[in-house]
């Protein structure tokens, strides 16, 4: 059992790093307030471009599409190294929600052609339009309509939580066709384009990070071509399955991002207690010290285990429903400890604006919420249980 | 155009130099392409790209010296020639010249680049010893460079400003750090130099003995730079301003 990082990988990781040196970081400290959350859309889209450019971006799309075809792991320790690095900027050099979705792989050649590639090189944005007010978890039960009539079909309904949906050159959205069938051939997957007449952005929803990234999208008798039916017109009823065989990578995703986060504030945790001193010696002499530090690296280390293994699995084609359940209500609860843990060692200075660790507070927040709940995975992961 | 670009793999200069006697331990730790190299590479690959032609890399060193190449390829340079010999051991600047023209005489060439100095010996003779075997003109300090119709045209670094020097082709350049931005590997270069050939060669195959290697240099004693002292904490009463007044112009900066 060889479990060391292959080399093409260790020098992809080095490389992403040097970029995140030379060109994200002196970037960020010419336009970023470090004590304001908020970053401005076109420095985002900017660094999008460049890490799209340089191959970064979205590299595990297949490269017919403008991907290089990294396997999962490479991906996820991509991720982790952007995340691990502490710069804001390092965010956007790979994607996010915004970016390619691999449920765009179940499109026709002429959507993927239209739609993924754009995303992949980083010229485009889109946003995944699912969550619904009275829809969340409970995804099946989606509330917005779509009725034929003629060759287009009709969207009404309101969707919310929606990051980037002001921003979109498209939406992926989701509406019932038959809301009988629910899941089994009663949700259509929609590809509807910014200014299609009767499709309009609400209003902003703000969270507990500054700035505006979701947004509630109305449609209101919303007429979309039969063509952007994700696969085209045979798919109609298809948009869940389609959407369900692609929630292993976003679990993935999230592990990648809380276990480079959780790096991030280790090291910023045990180089403090190392550096602090009182009473005369560093606080990192002390018990309690040692404790937070020494649960958070164990911990850490687990949950980077786990989603290797996972993201290797993947990799070999197993669906690994189990484990990115597992890896991602782990890792999304290990770094929501680790940030806490590392807020304590620093005392009164990590709450404090003048170190990043308040906003990673905030931040991390999110991931035991997002991609499933924690509460979802734990019943994934029990009905794979047999239970 | 043939572009022969010199490599070296070397301790990760990040990392604290470990020491076998009184040589750079080079086998069991971290080893990376020489970052002054990496601006070799570049420029190489900028002649390449606007001139055609292709770009080998050339090192000597132990077989894990073929990192360093593989790090170029990936880059974007087409293939690699790594000299490796057990006798090649205590090789000094002089013998490392003699082996690396042997090997790069074996085929045609155009321009051969190197880096001013490398990053773990410093001995910075290399290059011009290398460009008296190879029988070729040198330019050192290269900032820019431009292939004119078989005439190399360059901008050569000097203290107060550069010189405009031109030579004709085959010749031999080294450039300074921080001419130019060395490329990121991308994914797809990983994976292609995987692919790259790499030539690797013995002395007996570059027609050299072990008379031709024997190193005429010999590191007799290694001792560690002096500490950088303290320095002076002027508490200021009132005077603190005159103090360091005095301290600049003892120092002649004002």
């Amino acid at each position: 059992m060889d479990l060391s990082i292959p080399e093409e990988y260790r020098q992809l990781q080095a490389d992403l790093g040097s970029f995140i040196d030379r060109e994200l970081r002196p970037l960020e400290e010419e336009h970023l307030d470090p004590e304001e959350d908020e970053i401005p859309v076109e420095l985002a889209h900017r660094v999008r471009r460049r890490a799209a450019e340089l191959g970064f971006y979205a590299a595990d799309f297949p490269e017919d599409l403008g991907g290089s075809g990294l396997p999962a792991l490479g991906m996820v320790l991509l991720r982790e190294t952007a995340w691990s690095s502490g710069s804001r900027l390092a965010a956007f050099a790979t994607y996010g929600p915004e970016g390619p979705t691999g449920v765009l792989l179940a499109g026709t050649d002429e959507q993927k052609k239209r739609y993924l590639t754009p995303l992949i090189t980083a010229e485009k944005s889109m946003c995944f339009a699912l969550t619904e007010p009275h829809a969340g978890s409970d995804a099946q039960n989606i509330k917005t309509r779509a009725r034929k009539d003629g060759e287009e079909w009709v969207l009404n309904g309101t969707k919310h939580f929606i990051t980037n949906g002001k921003h979109a050159d498209f939406a992926l959205v989701f509406a019932a066709n038959d809301p009988e069938k629910k899941a089994q051939g009663g949700i259509t997957a929609f590809i509807v384009e910014k200014d299609t007449p009767g499709f309009a952005v609400g209003r902003a929803q703000r969270g507990m990070v500054d700035g505006e990234a979701q947004f509630e999208l109305v449609f209101d008798d919303c007429r979309v071509p039969e063509e952007n039916v994700l696969g085209g017109p045979e798919n109609v009823g298809m948009g869940f399955y389609a959407a369900m065989q692609f929630l292993a990578m976003g679990r993935l995703s999230i592990a990648a991002m809380c276990n480079g986060i959780a790096q991030f504030a280790f090291d910023a945790g045990l180089r403090y207690a190392k550096d602090r001193e009182a009473f005369d010696r560093p606080i990192g002499k002390n018990q309690y010290v040692q404790g937070h530090i020494v649960e958070s690296l164990i911990r850490l280390k687990a949950a980077k285990l786990m989603t290797y293994e996972c993201a290797w699995k993947y990799d070999q084609g197993d669906p690994v429903v189990q484990e990115s359940s597992i890896v991602k209500l782990y890792a999304s609860e290990m770094v929501n400890d680790v940030v806490d843990r590392m807020i304590q060692v620093h005392g009164g200075m990590g709450w404090m604006r003048e170190l990043p660790l308040e906003r990673l507070y905030r931040f991390v927040r999110i991931f035991t919420l997002v991609e499933g709940t924690s509460e979802i995975q734990r019943y994934i992961i029990a009905k794979t249980l047999g239970l | 155009m043939n572009i022969v670009v010199c490599v070296k793999h070397i301790p990760d200069p990040n990392l604290p130099p470990e020491m076998d006697g009184t040589r750079l331990k080079r086998e069991g730790v971290q080893g990376v392409l020489d970052p002054g190299d990496e601006f070799g590479v570049e420029a190489g690959l900028q002649l390449k790209e606007q001139h055609g032609g292709e770009v080998t890399l050339v090192s000597m060193g132990p077989p894990a010296a073929r990192e360093a190449i593989t790090r170029g390829l990936s880059m974007g340079a087409d293939k690699g020639i790594l000299v490796s010999d057990d006798a090649l051991q205590n090789a000094d600047a002089l013998v490392t010249a003699r082996v690396l023209a042997a090997a790069i005489k074996r085929a045609e060439f155009d321009l051969v680049i190197a880096g001013v100095e490398s990053t773990d010996g410093y001995t910075g003779t290399m290059p011009a010893t290398l460009a008296e075997f190879l029988d070729v003109p040198m330019i050192t300090f290269v900032k820019e460079l431009e292939n004119a119709e078989g005439n190399l045209k360059v901008d050569r670094q000097t203290a107060d400003g550069y010189h405009v020097v031109e030579a004709p082709l085959p010749a031999l350049i080294t450039v300074t750090a921080g001419v130019n931005e060395p490329r990121y590997a991308s994914f797809k270069g990983i994976m292609a130099a995987k692919k790259k050939p790499v030539d690797e060669l013995s002395l007996a195959d570059l027609g050299l003995s072990g008379d031709d290697v024997a190193s005429k240099q010999t590191v007799k004693e290694l001792s560690p730079a002096e500490e950088r002292k303290a320095g002076e904490v002027v508490e200021d009463d009132g005077t603190a301003a005159e103090k360091i007044a005095d301290f600049l112009a003892e120092a002649k900066v004002i």
